[in-house]
Formats: C-alpha cells, structure tokens, sequence
C-alpha cells in the first residue's frame, strides 16, 4: 500500500510542477496592461512603464523569473494583488477569504454526502420502481443543466417561499442555508449516480450467491456486503466533488455576494487582476490535486486488493 | 402416467428409423444476433429516449431553418417604433414572440441564434476530440515504448481540474468563439485517446480477437465486427454530450465575463442579461425564456446521449 | 454399495417444471422433473451446458434468477412442499442451514472486500446460534478442517490472498458452516487446475462422512462422477432422460443421449480415430418440445420419437430411462462399440 500511496504521491507532484509552470508561463503572454494597476494605462508614459515592467521582474530572462517564482511560492508568497486592492499580499487576502470559502465547502459536501449516499441506495433498492426513476430524473436534470440555471432559481423562488435571506450575511445564521443548499445540489446527484451504479454493480456479483445460499437475509446481505463494498470505490468519487463544489463556489458566492475565493476569482478576472487570478488559479489546482491524492490514499487505505496491483496505468 | 403410455396402442410402424439430418441437428439452436439492431431494439424500447430523439432532431432542424421562417426578426438587429425610439423591454407578444431585451432586439430570434452558436461550439469540439482523440489513442497503443510516457502524461492532464483549464485558457485569449473552443478541446480530447488506446490494445491483446487472428479472419473483419460497435457508440455519446457541455461551458464563462462578447448572441449572454431583472417580476420573462429553452436544449442532448451509450453497451443486450 | 430400498427419502421432487421470461418470450427450462433424493447418498447430475443442470437444484433453495419461476410440481423436504414459498422469508428457514450449495468459481464466490473468517463466521453466527468469540474460534476450527493451514492467520486475510483451490475450501467451510443436510456441489471442481480437483473432491468426500451430508453434485465431468457418485442422473434439454446407479448408468446404459454421452469420453478413443462428439446442439427452449428431445441430433431415432415423449421405462429397481427403444415393439439396436469397451476401461476400478 505505502509503494502504491508514495507512486501516487509523486504523480501529485509532478502535476503540481506541470501545473505551476504551465500557469506562469500562460499568464506571462497576457497584455501588459493588468500590471499597472489603479494608475492605469493612460496616465503613464512609455518609460514609467518599463520601469514598473522592471521593477515586477517581467523583464528578467524566463528561466530567471521562473526560478524567482518557484522560490517565492516555496516561501508561501503568492505575490501582492495590482488592482483589486493594490499592492496587499495576496496571501493575506486568501487568509480573510478561505476560511468562508472551507465552512460552505464543507458543510455542502457533508451534507451532500449524507443525502446522495441514502438516495443512491435507495434507489438501487428500488430499482425500476417510482423512486428510482424520480431520483433519475432528479441526477439527469442537474447533470444536463448549466448549474447557473437552477442557482438563479433557488435564488428567485426559495428565498421567497422560505423567506430567506437573498444575500449571505456574515451575522444571520438563516443566510447561510440556501448558498450550501444549492452548492450541494450537484454532488447529491453525483453521488446518487455513482451510488446507485456501484450498488447495482454489486448485486449482480457472483459472491451475493454464496451470500444467499448461507441464508443470509436481504436486509443483511444489503448492508454488510453490497452497500459496504459499493462504498469503497465511492471514495473515487470524492475528489471530483471536491473539484464540483470549486467551481459551484464560483458561482454561488458571486451569486449570493459571499466574501470567499470563488467570489473572489470572478471580481479579479473581471478587474484583469493579473497576480490575483494566477494565484487563485494556483490555490484551485492545489486543492483538487491535493483532493486527488486524498481519494488514491482512502482507496489505498480502503481496499485491500490494491497493493496487488498497483501498477495498472492511469486510473 | 407412464404406465398410460406403455399399455396404450401404439402403431407399431412408428418404431422405425426415421431420416437424420445432420443438418437439423445445428439448426435448432441457432441463435440470430445482431448488434446494430439488438442497439437499436434496446435503445427504440427506452420510451423517454425516442420522444427525446425526436425532439433533438426537430430542434437541429428548427434551428438551421429558423432565420428563413416568415416574420422572423434579425438576433442582433435594435428595434426601434416608427419615433426611432428602442422597443425596449417588450412583454411577449404576437410581433415579438419572447418579448425585447433592453436594447430592444427580439429575444425569440436571440435564443434560436444563442442555440446555433452553442450547437457549432459542441460540435466543433466533438469533432476536434474525435480526430485528436483518435490519432493519439492509436499511437498510445500502437507503439508500445510510448505507453509509459503517454501514460504518465495523461494521469498528469486529467490530475487538472478542467475547470482550472477553461477559465485559464479563457483568460490569457481573446473573448470568442474560438477561444471556448481550445479551452475546451485542451482537455476533453484525453478520455476519447484513453478509450482508443484500450481498443487498440483489445484488438491487440483480447483473446478473442486473437483466436479470430488464428482462424484467419482477415484485420479489417475483426476491426468492422468486434471494434467499430464499440467506437462508434463512444462516438455518439461523446458528440451528444460535448453539446450541454459546451452550452455550459458558455453560459459558466459568459457568467464570469470572460465568455463570449455581448454583440454575439450566445445563450450565456442572454441568461447574463436575464439575470439583471431577477428582482422584477414583470421582466422576468427574459430570464425564463432562454433558461427554458436552454434546459430542454441540454436534457435532450444529455437524455439522448446516455441512452444510445446504454444501447450500444452489449452488455445490455439481453 | 447401500440398498437405496431401505433409504429414507430426504427430498422429494415430483413433476417439476420451471419457466423463465428472457426478452419477453417465455422459456422452459425444467420440463416436468420428478426425482427422490435420498439419505446420505451422492447423487450425480450430469449433462452439457444448458441443459437446466443448475436450475433444477437451484431450485430447492429458492435461487432462482428473479425472472425464472415454478410453473408445476412439488419439492418436498421433511413434510413442507418449498415450491409453494412465496417469499424469500419462508426460504431462509431452509438455506444454508438444511440444503447448502457450493458454486462453481471460487474465484469469484467469495467477497473480495471482506476477510475470510468473516465471511465464514457470518454462516455460524446464523446457523449455530453462536456469537463473538466462541464463533470465531469455531470459525478456525473449521477452516482447520477444511485443510486451510494456519487459520488463525488465514482468518485475517483477504479472498485475494488465497489461490483457487484454497478459496474452494474456504467456500467449502462456508457450506460446512451452516450445518446442513443437504449440500449441493455446482460443478465444484470446474474451474481448478486438475491436481487440485483431487484433492477437492476428496475433502467433500471426508465431509459427507463427517456430517453425514446427502451431497448432489452438478457436473459434465464423467471423471468426476466415476470418483464420487453413487446414483447418476443424466440431464437433456430440461428433463431427466435416465437415472440409474453409478455401475448401472456406466456398464449398462439405455438412452442413446447417454450413449453419446458416455462415447465422447476421451479415455473411450482408439488411436488412428476422431474422438466421438455429439454432432448439433442442444434444442432451444423457447419451443415447446415435442417427443423426444434428443431425436434431432440421433442419427437413429425412431419415427414415434419426433411424435410422442417417452415415458420411463423400467430396467431394474433403481434404472429407468425415457427412450422408446425399451419398447417391447421397438427394432434391437447394437450398442456402440465404444460403450462396449468402458467395461474394459474402467471395470478395474470399480
């Protein structure tokens, strides 16, 4: 197990590596004009340009920038912010924002979890039945639909219905309902699908065979074989969750004005925050590598078949 | 009952030999399957998928033809009354059928032209995944000291978030049509090699085939009866869903402002514009219309998608 | 070998007809079945592939695939008829603890993602009414029996850790695990390599001893059935077309499916000569059969066999075959050469 965690560990690094250089080389072909900050184009001439071109170290050879950038990020420095609040860390930005971002994250994520894992089962159990083709047809309509669709509903009507707040307030504990709500919408289909699939999978092993010839009960042989071993490579499913609820937290917190990342990431793309948007692009990937490698650790950890066959390509 | 049988009459010229033919012997067992149509059998029995086929083909047909249909407004075109003013924020009516948006132009028409740009985008980017999907899949398999290499290459692609990747690419290019295209091409070519590869390695290595080899069968019978299935049905579910993909891919960069620009009439566009009025209930219909059209677009193409995936799968063919 | 006269009947099936719906179209798969099983003996069921082998005996636990049902007759055990069980309810009174079954790949009967001891464990913890750690020290004692070596560590281990043969023990010890009567062997040595189906056979075998088990086993494997069986019944396209003892079936054959049957053993082959096989397949079931199932692939059929179903015609108290060739008016047919010589072949054995 700890040979296949370590290959997959170093796999999470060199993507990581591959990541970071791609994103500082792509951010070096954009205009230049992100880097002038509030002063603006129009008020500097060509000289005081280059001068502030100079002074950021965008005038360095690449290599040497690149050197210069990998050091700073291995000292946590993520660089200062140009326009959205000028010449602040942006380090010490993300500190006042992550914290919103993981409480909403999470708590969506839990609450997704517990819902869409109880959907899955259930509509295994009842397979072709009503439930199943409702829960269906719940997975089939948020899957196909742009998100943005049904956060805009929520939104409009549910705020209305349960007269709840329309925006977040950091004081109105009713305000945070509705954001973690519809962010976890998404994921309970996907773990209802994945669920339900994994389940269904299951029951057509040839081990529930000799399950029922040992006279085990449904009821028991549902719990302790098929739920139980559905749930192992559920774990899978995970870190593409994680990456759902990023870029749902884009969405919902510009939407419902919650100071976070993912609000954050839409107001620096559109103030053309250069350093800003690099950064956060930068935290994103690290968080969905890292949940990448949480997901090969639990499956690792999960199934004891796998240090057998760790060398199998790809996943 | 038995003993019924033994003590009644028989007619003893019964007892004879009857013919053999050896002939009738095989053909009781035969068993006539057929893949193409055992696919279409069980994707015809899927009530849901047919009305939803139906429904995607009225809507492709609708959408070409559209612009040429009588009474139809220009998508980009400011209307104005006979005082020159602009006809803005119209309620539905029998001259502008969605209503106007604020700058007056028709929204009915917007939506149709929202719809082909997104089709064209889905499309596109089908197509691209399709050739490059194909051509690197081949070599991945094909040549076998690149298998590790290519290998760690895509565990490293598919390690990106795709999301990442589209606002990325988004960002650095130019706002356009062709900027969603390679921002989502860059990564949605990979599961389609992935697939390629493994039906290159299963032509390669699967003991059928290579029992089929033995027997002669020559290489293009084994490709058209044991590999097209398989490819083409990945090839209709990958061009079905690349199309709500791009759809949303547009509508989520549109959202963010670094979609496609506001003289393009795009779906994104119109759910941005429609979003300003959340709060006025009388000018919500230029949300709803385009939201509507939009979630029947997506669930149809998704719908579809899946249960021709589904059908082609053999292992459904019972 | 015992008289079967003086035999208590363990279980009793009488005109059993089994039915399946597969594309919308309806299958017969057991045609009209009757059978007695009796006390302590190993009864073989032998026929190709299809031939409704598995079906029939999954049918006395309630196994049956959720689109299969009994369409006709009884399956009597101690007094209660288990066709007429409606629920799976009423079948967990029975399985495992009265009639326990064994399946054909361990590979893959076992739960991949569950310890060994566990799933063994489960079986005694349900059947034995005994709990925590007394079942478990059980559990060792059992895997101990099975010939697992070293079950105290073999109990932690997973289903992977194990190879073919050994995880047919732990299927094995799974069976024994319930304490039953009955224990059906679906083509139990199938799918290991041959020096273990020895062993394999063995091991049920001493089981059936130790348990005093009545033990029905499933297989195509003539080989097998020569090592193990007391009573054979031979199986063609849903029916029973001749049960005999084992001496009886192999020396002095009646059916000529049996024949065909018995001829394409290979050990029968004479050097210089294909090997005898039996020319077609087997008739499908979505038809109603008519007369004797087999007739279209005997070059010697008779022209009754393709009109009417033959009843069983007696040969001594414990043979009888379903072929009108043991009609009084039926023309003599020489038996095949081969048949001739299985006397040759195994007669030192037996």
């Amino acid at each position: 197990m700890s040979k296949y965690v370590l290959k997959r560990f170093f796999r999470s690094i060199l993507t990581l590596i591959a990541v970071i250089t791609v994103v500082f080389l792509l951010m070096r072909m954009m205009p230049e004009e992100g880097y002038f900050g509030e002063a603006g184009t129009d008020k500097l001439d060509e000289s005081q340009k280059e001068a502030i071109l100079t002074n950021l170290g965008l005038r360095d050879p690449m290599h040497i920038q690149l050197i210069h950038f990998y050091s700073d990020l291995a000292k946590g420095d993520l660089g200062d912010s140009l326009i959205y609040r000028p010449n602040v860390s942006i380090t010490k930005i993300i500190k006042q924002k992550a914290p919103y971002s993981i409480a909403i994250g999470l708590s969506s994520l839990g609450f997704a979890l517990i819902l869409g894992l109880s959907m899955g089962v259930v509509m295994a159990k009842e397979k072709n039945k009503l439930a199943d083709k409702m829960g269906t047809f719940y997975v089939v309509i948020i899957r196909a639909v742009p998100p943005i669709v049904y956060y805009l509903f929520i939104q409009l009507y549910l705020t209305q219905i349960f007269k709840l707040p329309l925006l977040f307030d950091i004081d109105e504990p009713s305000s945070w309902i509705l954001p973690t709500f519809a962010m976890a919408l998404g994921n309970i289909a996907g773990y209802a699908m994945w669920m339900r699939r994994y389940m269904v999978d299951e029951l057509n092993k040839d081990y529930l065979r000799l399950a029922r010839a040992k006279g085990l009960s449904e009821r028991k042989i549902m719990v302790s074989h098929v739920a139980r071993n559905a749930l192992v490579p559920m774990v899978q499913y995970l870190p593409a969750s994680i990456l759902f609820t990023i870029g749902g937290s884009i969405y919902i917190e510009s939407l419902f004005s919650i100071p976070g990342m993912g609000g954050l990431l839409v107001d620096a793309i559109q103030l053309q925050d250069n350093n800003l948007v690099q950064a956060l692009v930068l935290m994103f990937s690290v968080v969905g590598i890292l949940g990448l490698f949480l997901g090969d650790v639990l499956m690792a950890m999960l199934d004891p078949r796998i240090k057998l066959h760790s060398s199998g390509g790809g996943r | 009952m038995a003993s019924d049988v033994k003590t009644e009459k028989i007619d003893k010229s019964l007892f004879k030999f009857a013919e053999y033919d050896s002939r009738n012997a095989e053909l009781i067992g035969y068993s006539n399957y057929s893949y193409w149509r055992s696919t279409l059998q069980v994707f015809f029995k899927n009530k849901t998928a047919v009305i939803l086929l139906s429904v995607v083909v009225l809507l492709l047909l609708f959408t070409v033809v559209q612009p040429y249909l009588p009474n139809q407004h220009s998508p980009i075109k400011i209307n104005v009354d006979a005082d020159g003013l602009q006809l803005r924020n119209l309620p539905p009516s029998s001259e502008y059928w969605f209503g106007t948006n604020s700058i007056g132009q028709d929204i009915w028409s917007r939506i149709w032209s929202g719809t082909r740009t997104s089709l064209f985008i889905g499309l596109t980017v089908g197509i691209i995944e399709l050739i490059v999907g194909i051509f690197v899949g081949s070599i991945w398999g094909y040549v076998r000291k690149l298998d590790p290499i290519i290998t760690e290459i895509y565990n490293i692609i598919t390690n990106i978030p795709t999301t990442i990747i589209l606002i990325l690419i988004a960002y650095i290019l130019e706002p356009g049509i062709l900027t969603i295209i390679i921002a989502m091409s860059v990564t949605r070519w990979t599961s389609m090699a992935r697939f390629v590869r493994n039906l290159v390695i299963i032509i390669r290595d699967r003991e059928y085939n290579l029992a089929s080899r033995c027997l002669g069968t020559p290489l293009h019978r084994i490709a058209s009866k044991n590999l097209l299935p398989y490819l083409v049905s990945v090839i209709m579910l990958r061009l079905a869903l690349a199309i709500p993909l791009a759809i949303g891919s547009e509508v989520f960069l549109t959202y963010i402002g670094i979609g496609l620009p506001v003289d393009i009439p795009s779906l994104g566009n119109l759910i941005n514009e429609g979003r300003m009025f959340i709060m006025t209930p009388s000018l919500r219909y230029q949300l709803l219309f385009p939201t509507a059209v939009l979630s029947i677009i997506t669930i149809s193409f998704y719908v579809m998608g899946n249960a021709f995936g589904d059908a082609s799968d053999p292992k459904n063919h019972m | 070998m015992n008289n079967k006269k003086n035999n208590e009947v363990v279980l009793s099936v009488s005109d059993l007809s089994i039915k399946f719906e597969l594309r919308g179209r309806s299958l017969k798969a057991i045609r009209h079945i009757s059978l007695d099983l009796f006390k302590g003996e190993s009864l073989a069921i032998v026929g190709e592939s299809g031939s409704g082998k598995s079906v029939f005996t999954k049918s006395f636990m309630g196994l049956l695939d959720s689109n299969g049902w009994i369409d006709t007759g009884s399956i009597n055990y101690k007094g209660t008829d288990l066709a007429q069980f409606k629920n799976n309810k009423e079948w967990l009174k029975y399985r495992g603890g009265e009639i326990a079954m064994i399946f054909q790949d361990p590979m893959t009967a076992l739960n991949p993602l569950k310890k060994i001891g566990h799933q063994v464990q489960e079986a005694i913890e349900l059947h034995q009414n005994i709990k925590g750690e007394d079942a478990k020290k059980l559990t060792i004692e059992i895997l101990g029996d099975v010939g697992i070596p070293m079950p105290e560590k073999r109990y932690n281990q997973y289903p992977h850790e194990f190879s073919g043969g050994m995880r047919q023990r732990v299927v094995i010890a799974t069976a024994m695990a319930c304490k039953p009567n009955v224990l059906i062997c679906d083509e139990p040595t199938t799918a290991l390599d041959v020096t273990i189906q020895a062993q394999i056979l063995d091991l049920l075998k001493e089981m059936q001893r130790k348990y005093n088990l009545t033990v029905v086993f499933i297989t195509h494997d003539l080989g097998v059935v020569a090592n193990v069986a007391d009573r054979i019944a031979v199986m063609y396209a849903g029916d029973i077309v001749e049960v005999g003892m084992a001496e009886e079936i192999f020396y002095n054959p009646q059916h000529p499916y049996t024949w065909a049957l018995l001829s394409s053993l290979p050990q029968l082959g004479t050097k210089g000569e294909d090997l005898y096989s039996i020319a077609g397949t087997p008739p499908s079931l979505y038809k109603e059969i008519v007369g004797d199932a087999f007739a279209p692939r005997n070059p010697r059929a008779l022209e009754i066999d393709y009109i009417k179903t033959p009843p069983y015609f007696e040969i001594s108290e414990t043979h009888k075959a379903k072929t009108w060739l043991l009609h009084p008016d039926a023309p003599k047919i020489e038996v095949p050469d081969a048949i001739k010589r299985l006397h040759e072949h195994f007669g030192g054995n037996r």
